[in-house]
């Protein structure tokens, strides 16, 4: 059942549901060391654990600017490549089980959404993209040249 | 049982790769007292943890080196290339059981009594004994100390690494802990205490920080011994040096990285490394050099192994790569110089031009690059062709300990490896000046000028209103050998020791990182680049021309010593030691024993189209091939046999001279052994006569009254021989000297102002005004040509 198990969060301003296997934790941040002469989605070093993480902002990624950090937000972490990232999140909802199934997405995306959401998925009531974090690491190439 | 024996067979492997390079170290320096008690006390370890599991070869063996060396410790036995040799014999035999006891858990049987007698003491009277000790020996205490020396356990990596995360943690709880403590307002003994547990959490750190890492002295502990044997299998004569060797590295890393490294030393030894001739034809030192250095470069460890052999040649490269069918003709034309180096990396190439048993062993320049990119590391050459080769590894540290250098800017934190500094001063220092020069900076440090980089406008950012101008400092970085430069940061912070892991790859694509790394206080701080740096500023940091006194002063240093009269050692066909000054010696040629002739009593050598005298009372008697000596004196050349080149020496200024002049003109002392000199001047007396003056500048002569052919058949032929030209005929051609037959012919009118020498057939001459010469006497005639030419030109 850990298949249908979806953390339901608010990411640069749209709710979306995130796999729970691709998801490491999610834990508050205070504030990150800036990395000058990083790409402008890189927000920043925290430390957790005796880990370095990086931390991403989503808006950059899907084409906003960028937000800055507020002591205490939340954050999903991830592990992409043996290094530990993590993504900015305006609100974090709540885990839960979606028995619904993860149908094709229907309608046209802002380029930036597109091509981190892997899906749709209806939740009470609602309609959630199902995106991969491992997909906000990278920016499209348009964006870093 | 067993494991008492596996963490035997693991401390014997180690201690058996340290004695040897222990050992060829004390050959070199027998006076060490140090390394001999370092290589007994490693001998006496093996010998007693073997006699605790009953392993009788093993402590028989390893009690007869202890014996050996004991009796060089106590000054009742010379240390000699034979006793080294010895000891590493049985070295070698302890390897080869250790390795028959892992596979089977018990000791073979076998005769060790072949290695043992090696070490047995010679007959002979001992010849130079070295120093015996001053000092007591108290074997007690080398026991003690030794013991604790090896006593260790062996754990796994991971669990290592568990316990490095969890003690970085209770460093990071602490701090909070710390903070939260402060805020409250607790007592005074709460503190004190809560101090105590945290300077313990200090050092509890510091300690597992160690375990993982090793000096990569581990690493370079079995080279000097790979590189006597194989220098001395070879013929070559080999320094080795390594450095860098406290430079630490992740165990695992290491295990990875050692037979990549033996395998680039050996490729060294075997293809680098010319041959004694070779060298003395391309005058470098007999003495080749493999240096193998380590240096820590942020994030990577450098492992440089260089060689002052022949390097690599592209075009030959392409050659074999063609012949080995790794490569199409066609494909080579199209590639660049690099490419063309990087063909030794290509599965199947072998630089060898035949495979031999030191480096044929299957292993390949493929492998070796294969196995270094497995662990995330890179091998680069840089080729000096004909000059040297250096092949350079580098490996990541993951996960790394460096002193690190914490500096600020832009309001934010940065770590410089303590490596890479030079000097810090600041920038208000009476010893700096600080210039802009169209639109760039540079500064002056005590008459040294570095290009000067502001860390604030390498990253982008803005000056941090905050600090203090006064405290802005310059950090003298030197990135590489041969290159510095002034980063000017707004203040300086401390030194600490800084646990490096790589950050994410978008970070460190940026080139300004090489790292990130968490101090004490909890916030990630990133290890800067100092190589990138220079990247991105795009600036030439080179140091070279910088100093322009420096630079003359080693000008003047090479050229005294190019200066030294060097002499070349060599072993003559007799066996004898000989030397010769070597600016005499053109080259060293080997030629085939056909190309030595006998020709009216003297040896000559056909070499290419030319012919040269030999300095030989007979032929060869083997065939096969000869090498000769070219002795130059600028105008002619003898060839000189010998059996082979031992060294070059400088030539000591202490010279015993031979009584008589002869082919020795003395005796010199060299590395405490006596030494024939060569007297080029008497070996070149010998076989000046007759040879030929240069061409054009030859004297013309001419035969006039040449009535029977005389002239033409007996008397031009020696006067070729020695230098002059004949004039045959009206040749219309002023001749230098007219050589008259008959003793009253009237030649002497018509050839009016050039100086005649007339010939007679008398032995005895007719009276004191007689200035004929004798026409058979050949000495009177060259005599006599030789002082007319000159009082012909004043």
């Amino acid at each position: 059942m850990m298949d249908k198990l979806y953390l339901v969060a608010r990411i640069a301003d749209t709710r979306v549901a995130l796999r729970s296997r691709s998801i490491h934790s999610v834990v508050t941040v205070g504030t990150p060391v800036e990395v000058p002469g990083a790409p402008p989605h890189v927000a920043g070093l925290f430390a957790l654990r005796s880990r370095v993480f990086t931390l991403i902002d989503p808006h950059v990624v899907v084409g906003l600017s960028s937000v800055p950090v507020a002591p205490g937000q939340r954050v999903v972490v991830v592990d992409v490549a043996d290094h530990g990232y993590a993504l900015l999140a305006d609100e974090i909802e709540d885990v839960c089980f979606i028995d619904a199934p993860e149908t094709r997405i229907t309608g046209k995306l802002l380029p930036g959404w597109a091509r981190v959401a892997d899906a749709m998925i209806e939740h009470q009531g609602h309609s959630l993209l199902v995106v991969d974090p491992s997909h906000f690491i990278t920016l499209p190439a348009l964006k870093a040249a | 049982m067993d494991d008492l024996l596996n963490d035997f067979l693991a401390e014997t492997a180690e201690i058996l790769a340290e004695a040897g390079g222990a050992l060829v170290a004390w050959e070199a320096d027998p006076a060490d007292r140090g390394q001999l008690d370092a290589i007994f006390r490693l001998v006496h370890t093996i010998k007693g943890s073997s006699g605790f599991l009953s392993l009788p070869r093993v402590t028989a063996l390893s009690h007869a080196a202890e014996d050996a060396l004991d009796q060089v410790r106590r000054g009742n036995r010379p240390a000699t290339a034979a006793l080294v040799t010895g000891v590493l014999g049985i070295i070698d035999r302890l390897s080869q059981l250790c390795a028959i006891l892992g596979q089977d858990g018990i000791e073979p049987a076998g005769d060790d009594s072949d290695v043992i007698a090696a070490l047995a003491v010679p007959d002979e009277a001992p010849g130079k004994a070295i120093e015996p000790a001053e000092t007591r020996l108290r074997r007690e205490d080398d026991v003690v100390v030794d013991m604790q020396g090896w006593r260790s356990i062996r754990v796994p990596l991971p669990l290592l690494d568990s316990v490095m995360t969890g003690v970085t943690d209770i460093v990071l709880a602490r701090n909070e802990f710390a903070r939260m403590l402060r805020e409250s307002g607790a007592n005074p003994s709460l503190i004190a205490s809560f101090d105590r547990l945290s300077d313990s959490i200090a050092g509890m750190r510091q300690s597992v920080s160690q375990m993982r890492m090793q000096r990569i002295d581990k690493l370079f502990a079995p080279l000097p011994r790979i590189v006597r044997d194989l220098a001395k299998d070879l013929g070559k004569k080999i320094r080795f040096a390594t450095s860098g060797g406290e430079v630490e590295l992740d165990r695992e890393m290491m295990e990875n990285i050692r037979d990549p490294l033996i395998h680039i030393v050996r490729n060294a030894i075997d293809h680098g490394i010319e041959g004694l001739d070779g060298r003395v034809a391309a005058g470098k030192d007999v003495t080749a050099t493999i240096s193998v250095s380590a240096r820590q470069s942020g994030n990577q460890i450098e492992i440089e192994v260089r060689d002052d052999g022949r390097g690599l040649s592209p075009d030959a490269l392409v050659q074999k790569a063609i012949s080995a069918r790794v490569l199409s003709a066609a494909d080579a034309r199209a590639l660049t110089p690099r490419e063309k180096l990087d063909l030794i990396f290509r599965p199947g190439f072998s630089t060898a031009a035949k495979v031999t048993a030191i480096s044929g062993r299957g292993v390949g320049m493929d492998i070796v690059k294969a196995n270094v990119e497995k662990i995330g590391g890179v091998v680069d050459l840089r080729n000096d062709e004909g000059r040297g080769l250096s092949v350079v590894l580098r490996v990541p540290m993951t996960l790394t300990i460096i002193s690190g250098l914490m500096v600020r800017a832009a309001g934010q934190y940065f770590a410089i490896p303590r490596g890479a500094v030079r000097e810090i001063l600041l920038e208000t220092s009476d010893s700096v000046r600080v210039e802009r020069l169209g639109g760039g900076e540079i500064v002056t440090v005590r008459g040294e000028q570095f290009p000067l980089l502001r860390l604030e406008t390498i990253l982008g950012r803005n000056r941090d209103h905050r600090d203090d101008v006064d405290d802005r400092a310059l950090v003298l970085v030197r990135p590489g050998q041969g290159q510095s430069y002034a980063l000017s940061v707004a203040a300086i912070h401390d030194h600490e020791e800084l646990v490096i892991k790589p950050a994410a790859p978008m970070i460190m694509a940026t080139g300004l990182y090489a790292g990130t790394t968490l101090p004490d206080n909890g916030r990630p701080v990133l290890l800067l680049d100092v190589q990138g740096i220079l990247a991105a500023a795009a600036i030439d940091a080179s140091e070279a021309g910088r100093q322009m006194d420096q630079a003359v002063e080693a000008e003047a240093a090479a050229a005294a010593e190019r200066n030294a009269a060097q002499l070349l050692l060599f072993r003559d066909i007799g066996g004898r030691t000989r030397g010769v000054r070597l600016s005499v010696i053109e080259r060293v040629e080997e030629v085939p024993a056909l190309a030595l002739f006998e020709s009216g009593g003297q040896i000559q050598a056909q070499i290419g189209d030319d012919i040269f005298p030999v300095h030989a009372a007979a032929l060869p008697e083997d065939q096969g091939t000869l090498k000769l000596l070219r002795l130059h004196d600028g105008q002619m050349v003898l060839c000189y046999p010998i059996d082979a080149v031992i060294d070059i020496v400088r030539l000591p200024e202490l010279v015993q001279p031979a009584s008589a002049p002869g082919l020795v003109a003395g005796i010199v002392i060299v590395g405490g052994e006596p030494v024939e000199l060569i007297d080029p001047f008497w070996l070149m007396e010998q076989y000046a006569r007759g040879t030929a003056a240069p061409a054009g500048r030859a004297p013309l002569c001419r035969i006039a009254d040449d009535h029977d052919g005389w002239g033409d058949n007996f008397l031009a032929p020696i006067l070729q021989s020695a230098g002059y030209r004949i004039a045959s005929g009206n040749t219309g051609e002023a001749a230098d000297v007219l050589l008259s037959l008959s003793v009253d012919g009237g030649a002497n009118a018509e050839e009016g102002g050039v100086p005649v020498i007339r010939l007679r057939s008398s032995v005895a001459a007719s009276g004191p005004e007689d200035e004929t010469v004798y026409r058979y006497d050949r000495g009177a005639l060259l005599e006599a040509l030789r002082r007319s030419i000159a009082g012909g030109r004043p």
